[in-house]
């Protein structure tokens, strides 16, 4: 399967302030990659390199074979993008922006639009600056279904939704992109949404990578560990196997690629009392937080 | 494609455009209300000799105005752009990026040119119909480095306003104040002709200007 992108070694500075570094990662064709990290970490920087509007500070990321700095026409007929926020062009209303940019596509399909388009309760000549976060969204997205792009990258596409919409385009996009073996690109804050919608999962910390696999992968390696220890003043955050260590008084959270008998094997030989030991079932949205730390 | 972006730049400015347009019509009939008035009332005598040797303008009250419009046509056509960065979707349509930006301001251009020009042919017009021929050359002389400056403002305010780094944004802004006022100078009547070619050409280099800072826009410079 291709690699619709391939960034190598791709690194950041803003000012002195190192957004990552060396960062390595692709994309295969038809799968969708979810760009998780907490603020900061450089997701809308990593979506502004893919898209040629950030020089990297060193490193490069191809896209279909070309350097995301010289994208050209063709490559870019290839993508379709979606701004944080939604962003469009809000002084058109939904009939002048599709007549717009069907101009630019010749295998613009209008269909999906106006099927999003019949879904909002607004007149073809609503300008788009008028309508909800909602309804733009859905402009958004039935423009990038529209354009037919073979790559979709997607900035946040979650921001401003409330929950009905934000399941009605993860919903929509994700049949879509299978039924099309589209490839998509995407971050969000909101990670249980992330769930429903993507295939491989890239976990950005401040300056590094915490997880890069297949979400299901993901999702049965990564584990959460309960308990309570006898003796509250027992530290674990240090050890090698022990990627994340939360403690209230005695209560512990222990995250772990480590299965239950390799924690409970260390914990007896290393004499540590505890009791209540349970692994606890996670979504992604707790197992981005326990890889992540809550601060 | 270029039709595609010309139909956007159409929508973003068509009533401002329409309105300057009208703007500077009701300038004119404004002036030309005051010259029919001045000759009646004033002997057309007088005010012939006024015109031909006390260096009255009638038309002075047009000077800002071309310069105003193209200040304000600038914005219409390119501060939607730059909110919510909006201008990432012009950049990202598979179009050469210098070309799309090129299209935009050759656009705003020609648009200029053509409210401009229907001002400049009322101008003639009814200058002809109350003066002689050598007054209204004179008058057309005059006024056109004040279409200049419209047109000077209307590249550099571009600039101003596509340009991502505040550094930049201010020496732009100190340029383009102290750059408008050479075409603003007082003159007698046809006193900038010698320099109008001069002008001309210097705008025409200034019209691109606007490529520099759409490129530290698609870098990402801030």
């Amino acid at each position: 399967m291709e690699n619709v992108i391939e960034c190598n070694n791709l690194s950041h500075y803003y000012g002195k302030k190192l957004v990552y570094k060396n960062l390595s990662f692709h994309v295969k064709e038809g799968s969708i990659l979810g760009l998780l990290g907490k603020n900061g970490t450089g997701k809308t920087t990593t979506i502004n390199i893919l898209n040629g509007f950030l020089q990297p500070s060193g490193g490069e990321c191809l896209i279909y074979g070309d350097n995301s700095q010289h994208l050209t026409p063709q490559t870019k007929s290839r993508m379709g993008f979606l701004i944080e926020g939604h962003v469009q062009y809000a002084f058109m209303n939904i009939q002048q922006i599709e007549k717009f940019y069907s101009g630019f596509y010749p295998q613009w399909k209008s269909e999906p639009y106006w099927d999003l388009m019949s879904k909002l309760k607004v007149s073809p000549n609503q300008k788009i600056s008028t309508m909800s976060c909602g309804q733009q969204s859905q402009v958004a997205l039935g423009l990038i279904l529209a354009q037919d792009s073979d790559l979709m990258i997607l900035d946040d596409f979650s921001m401003g939704l409330d929950p009905g919409y934000r399941r009605l385009f993860i919903d929509y996009l994700r049949a879509y992109a299978k039924s099309a073996n589209k490839t998509i690109f995407t971050t969000s804050h909101i990670i249980q949404d992330m769930e429903r919608l993507i295939d491989d999962v890239l976990i950005m910390d401040y300056d590094r990578v915490l997880a890069q696999c297949p979400v299901e992968e993901f999702m049965s390696e990564f584990r959460q560990f309960n308990f309570e220890l006898e003796n509250d003043a027992v530290d674990l955050s240090k050890e090698d196997f022990v990627i994340n260590f939360e403690k209230i008084k005695n209560k512990v959270e222990l995250y772990t690629y480590k299965d239950e008998n390799f924690v409970r094997n260390y914990l007896d030989k290393a004499g540590i009392a505890y009791k209540n030991f349970t692994q606890v079932k996670m979504g992604l949205e707790d197992a981005f937080i326990g890889l992540t730390g809550k601060y | 494609m270029w039709k595609s972006i010309i139909y956007k730049e159409w929508i973003k400015v068509r009533w401002y455009l329409i309105m300057l347009t009208l703007l500077g019509i009701l300038v004119l009939g404004i002036i030309f209300l005051g010259v029919q008035h001045d000759k009646i009332f004033s002997n057309a005598n007088n005010y012939w000799y006024a015109i031909l040797f006390n260096g009255l303008q009638y038309y002075s009250i047009l000077k800002f105005i071309p310069l105003l419009m193209g200040i304000v046509f600038a914005f219409a056509q390119y501060y939607p752009e730059i909110v919510n960065k909006r201008i990432k979707l012009t950049f990202h349509l598979p179009l050469d990026e210098d070309k799309v930006i090129l299209i935009m301001m050759l656009f705003g251009m020609v648009s200029l040119i053509i409210s401009y020009g229907i001002m400049v042919f009322l101008f003639w017009g009814a200058g002809s119909f109350f003066f002689a021929r050598e007054i209204v050359n004179a008058a057309m002389i005059t006024i056109t480095p004040w279409f200049l400056a419209g047109f000077g403002a209307y590249f550099l305010i571009a600039t101003i306003i596509l340009e991502p780094i505040w550094l930049y944004r201010i020496l732009y802004t100190v340029i383009t104040v102290l750059f408008i006022p050479l075409y603003l100078t007082d003159s007698v009547s046809g006193g900038y002709s010698p320099i109008n070619l001069s002008l001309t050409v210097f705008t025409l280099v200034i019209s691109v200007s606007l490529l520099f800072s759409a490129y530290r826009f698609r870098k990402g410079e801030m």
